[in-house]
């Protein structure tokens, strides 16, 4: 890398993370570059410095921040990842708080949802536990940055990648095969409320308080400012005793005082503190 | 004294009120603080500050782990700055502090410092002797191999890290003691590795028969990227291979390692860990001739995502006819389009090519017409030409680019496609074939579809027109400028700036005037064509021009580099605006000659990290030793963007004193 190539890496790093709180400086500065590089090719730019210039002084610069937004927060995803997060929402959070779900829905967030894959399988899981014949109601919120993102999940047509952690039996159980492609059941869309939100720069989130947050593989494209104003957010989402649960690579050991590590069914979760607010 | 704060900002507000040993004192403080990002900050404050005895204090007390662990970190960052009071370490009897310093030192991975290093892989502390080889492969300079030879026996962690060091430092004369210890030693696989690296042609021959003889599977593993690796660097590995599959065969293992080979060119998974397993198995597979193991290679050419199986193919497969005919009639679809991908076909092999127009498949078809047109088939033009009508949009693009290159009478056919009322994609598939031509004939036709209702059949039409040389050209291609779609605008203008000449730059000349959305555009043109008349104009312009012009046109005069631009750009590192003042001293940085040093020695100082790195970038382009000290200073810069461009600049010093502070 020259020195130009470093200075512009720095430099849209430094952009990005103001703007968007996202951090991608180090190894995951080539993470960045190869999602930049479709935007450089749409606008007719020829350097990373062309495209900088641009997001800093063009006139159209909102709109470039926006596909921009898009770009950066193109996560792929499928159903059923790290299932053992649903399986403890639905057993373990649920009969924690049984007493208390006789007269509310069981509520959870689904923070970066991305096109839909984590909430409809956690909709999945609930409806598969039997919650309704047990008479507990229950309401997953989800929000994203990406607009796209979010209309493909109220959509709920999905591609053969997104169902590659799929057994067939579920397959043809939660979906219908239309052209090719997977369309979710209706009965599992039905709990499942979309809206967008920036996490790095929102106040409030959704319809709290939750019993659970999902936050998987998210939190690691924070920078550190980032990371803090977020989980506080979360925090503060979550009702007392309400647990977040966060990707297998992510931790808040050490960086947040407002949650204590639990392990269930071999998995980290974090409990928020009653005393936190 | 002022406190430290509780943040990086507190802290760097604290630092820069301070001075002398009050800073000094705050920032070493501040190496104890709680927060993690106040003490990360605290390092790139006491590398740029402390000086390395200071630091070297705080190494020596074991008493406080965390400013230890600080001050390495910040001696670290120091690199070069650092490097002379490391060596003096080395000589410390505390085998401790050695560590630390060697520790360092190979992080710092300034190879100056080899001799001083060399010197401890005999030390009687097993560990520092460790340390020492380690270092030596870092620093990667062939006059530690010697050194590194003496130490393959004996004890086994400094044997492991002498091989890996070896491997490292990629000397060939390493070759021979590293095949020493395959397979029959605990590090055969390291040593493999290591070979691996060094990547010597003698190596080839040695690796493929140990991939013969061994059947442990990690080691083999070890030895078939290896072999794959040497073969890729082997200037001429063809009588090697082959004398090494004449063996085989004659030995009756071809079979064996066949299965072997087999086994890995079928993994299925595309992951970089299985990659360079499959290459390798490739490489062998083609270079000794294992026929059998063909349609294995070839499932896998055509995919960007592994370019290196078509050159492979082209480097080592020499199938006979037979063996083509039957790889082209494959009955996997992926082997008949790998072999249509990567072969190159002679004219007698045409026939079984023009065959597959025909197949079932249509990615095959569109891999035979590409093999058409690379083969110069003018006999299938015709069919080229009526495939540009096809449904699959994949074999339309191969046909478009086919017809192209076959050009001349080929193109004649294109007519019916170039008129109104025919289909969109047979057009658009004609306007590619002439674009991929160059040259050729319809201009008329072409002038017509530049004003067609589409534009995409507009903007088409513009890329297949301007190859082409006159003056009717320029016209539309300048009257496509005014174009009602932005899209087509941008890409005539891009065909402008490509053909260049006087013409094009007088039109962007004429086109300042228009103060629309592409003057943005035409203002990179000029620059990017470097037209020096127009840059009079631009400097004109800028006072009016909106924040992203002006920030272009800096760009466009340093690019131009006429007369006065220095002048221009020193004013305008004034500017109020962050974004000119850095694009201004990137164009410093660029032109400027010595008569500017002491305005580079400015920026060197200023509170903008991105004018310090245009500083160091200016001083390194310049390479006086007047700015050397300056750059020594930039080398410990807090941001390491800066410190990295000084550290590179100070290599390029002239007097070759630049890493040795």
């Amino acid at each position: 890398m020259t020195a130009v190539d470093a200075m512009e890496c720095k430099l849209l790093c430094e952009l990005v993370q103001a703007r968007f709180g996202l951090s991608f400086d180090g190894m995951r500065e080539e993470i960045l570059l190869s999602r930049l590089r479709p935007r450089l090719a749409a606008l007719r730019l020829h350097s990373l410095m062309d495209y900088y210039h641009y997001l800093r002084c063009h006139p159209d610069r909102e709109r470039e921040y926006a596909s921009l937004a898009r770009q950066l927060t193109n996560n792929e995803t499928y159903f059923f990842r790290e299932p053992h997060h649903f399986e403890i929402i639905a057993r373990h959070i649920v009969n924690e708080r049984r007493e208390s779900l006789r007269s509310r829905p069981l509520r959870v967030l689904s923070a970066g949802c991305s096109s839909g894959e984590e909430p409809y399988s956690l909709a999945i899981a609930l409806h598969d536990a039997g919650l309704e014949l047990r008479g507990i109601r229950w309401e997953i919120d989800a929000c994203d940055l990406n607009p796209d993102r979010l209309a493909r999940a109220r959509e709920a047509v999905y591609d053969e990648g997104s169902l590659r952690a799929c057994a067939e039996a579920d397959r043809v159980r939660c979906f219908e095969a239309r052209d090719g492609r997977w369309s979710l059941r209706e009965r599992y869309r039905r709990h499942v409320r979309y809206f967008e939100a920036n996490l790095a720069v929102a106040e409030t989130v959704g319809w709290p308080p939750y019993d659970a947050v999902l936050c998987r593989n998210m939190l690691i494209y924070f920078d550190e400012a980032g990371f803090t104003r977020t989980v506080r957010l979360l925090s503060r989402s979550l009702a007392p005793g309400g647990y977040l649960l966060l990707g297998h690579s992510e931790s808040l050991i050490d960086r947040s005082d407002e949650f204590t590590p639990t392990w269930l069914d071999g998995a980290m979760i974090y409990r928020k503190l009653s005393a936190a607010a | 004294m002022p406190t430290v704060g509780s943040t990086p900002a507190e802290l760097a507000a604290a630092v820069e009120a301070a001075s002398g040993a009050e800073r000094e004192a705050l920032i070493l403080a501040a190496l104890e603080h709680s927060a993690p990002l106040v003490r990360d900050l605290a390092v790139r404050l006491a590398a740029r500050h402390v000086e390395p005895r200071v630091l070297g204090t705080l190494v020596a007390d074991g008493a406080n782990a965390t400013r230890r662990n600080g001050a390495i970190s910040a001696l670290e960052w120091q690199g070069p700055y650092a490097v002379p009071y490391l060596l003096e370490q080395l000589a410390s009897p505390d085998p401790e502090l050695v560590m630390f310093s060697l520790q360092v030192l190979t992080r710092i991975g300034d190879p100056s410092a080899t001799a001083g290093v060399a010197s401890l892989v005999r030390h009687p502390d097993l560990n520092v002797a460790q340390a020492a080889i380690e270092a030596l492969g870092r620093f990667r300079s062939p006059d530690a191999v010697p050194a590194l030879l003496a130490r393959l026996d004996g004890n086994l962690w400094l044997q492991l890290a002498a091989v890996t060091a070896l491997g490292e430092i990629g000397d060939p004369s390493a070759v021979g003691p590293l095949l020493g210890l395959v397979p029959d030693s605990l590090v055969a696989e390291q040593a493999v590795r290591a070979l691996q690296r060094i990547a010597a042609p003698e190596s080839l021959g040695p690796l493929l028969d140990l991939l013969a003889r061994v059947a442990e599977r990690p080691l083999r593993d070890a030895i078939l990227e290896a072999a794959g690796v040497v073969l890729d660097f082997h200037p001429d590995p063809e009588p090697v291979a082959l004398a090494f599959g004449r063996a085989l065969a004659e030995d009756g293992a071809a079979g064996e390692l066949a299965a072997f080979l087999a086994g890995v060119l079928q993994e299925t998974e595309a992951a970089p860990a299985v990659e360079p397993a499959v290459q390798a198995a490739a490489g062998v597979t083609l270079a000794a001739r294992l026929a059998p193991l063909y349609p294995l290679v070839l499932r896998r050419a055509g995919d960007p995502a592994m370019p290196w199986v078509d050159l492979l193919w082209r480097q080592h497969a020499r199938p006979s006819r037979e063996e083509l005919a039957a790889l082209l009639a494959h009955a996997d679809a992926d082997v008949r389009r790998g072999a249509l991908h990567a072969a190159a076909f002679q004219p007698d092999d045409l026939p079984l090519v023009r065959a597959r127009l025909h197949d079932p498949d249509a990615s095959v078809r569109a891999a035979a017409c590409r093999a058409l047109g690379l083969a110069g088939d003018d006999a299938s033009a015709e069919a080229l030409v009526a495939r540009l009508d096809a449904r699959d949009a994949g074999e339309r693009a191969a046909a478009a680019g086919a017809v192209g290159r076959l050009g001349g009478a080929a193109l004649d056919r294109l007519a019916p496609f170039l008129v109104p009322g025919a289909p969109a994609d047979a057009t658009l598939a004609a306007l590619e074939a002439l674009r991929a031509a160059g040259e050729g004939p319809f201009e008329r036709e072409l002038l017509a579809l530049a004003r067609a209702a589409s534009p995409e059949v507009r903007t088409a039409a513009l890329r297949a027109l301007a190859p082409r040389a006159g003056s009717r050209i320029d016209v539309a291609l300048v009257r496509a400028l005014g174009d009602r779609d932005e899209g087509v605008q941008v890409e005539a203008l891009e065909l402008l700036v490509g053909r260049g000449g006087e013409r094009t730059a007088a039109t962007l000349i004429a086109l300042l005037s228009a103060a629309d959305s592409l003057r943005f555009r035409v203002i990179r043109a000029l620059g990017r064509l470097r037209v020096a008349r127009a840059a009079p104009k631009l400097e004109a312009l800028y006072a009016e021009a909106p924040l992203h012009e002006r920030v272009e046109i800096v760009r466009a005069l340093t690019a131009i580099a006429a007369p006065g631009a220095l002048e221009f750009l020193r004013v305008r590192l004034r500017a109020e605006e962050e974004e000119v003042r850095r694009v201004a001293a990137f164009g410093l940085a660029d032109l400027a000659g010595p008569d500017e040093l002491p305005l580079i020695l400015r920026l060197a100082q200023d509170r903008d990290w991105a004018l310090r790195t245009e500083a160091a970038r200016g001083l390194g382009r310049l390479a006086l030793a007047e700015g050397r000290a300056a750059l020594l200073t930039l080398a410990r810069d807090v941001e390491p963007v800066v410190a990295r461009t000084a550290r590179l600049a100070l290599s390029q010093l002239s007097d070759g004193s630049g890493l040795a502070a």
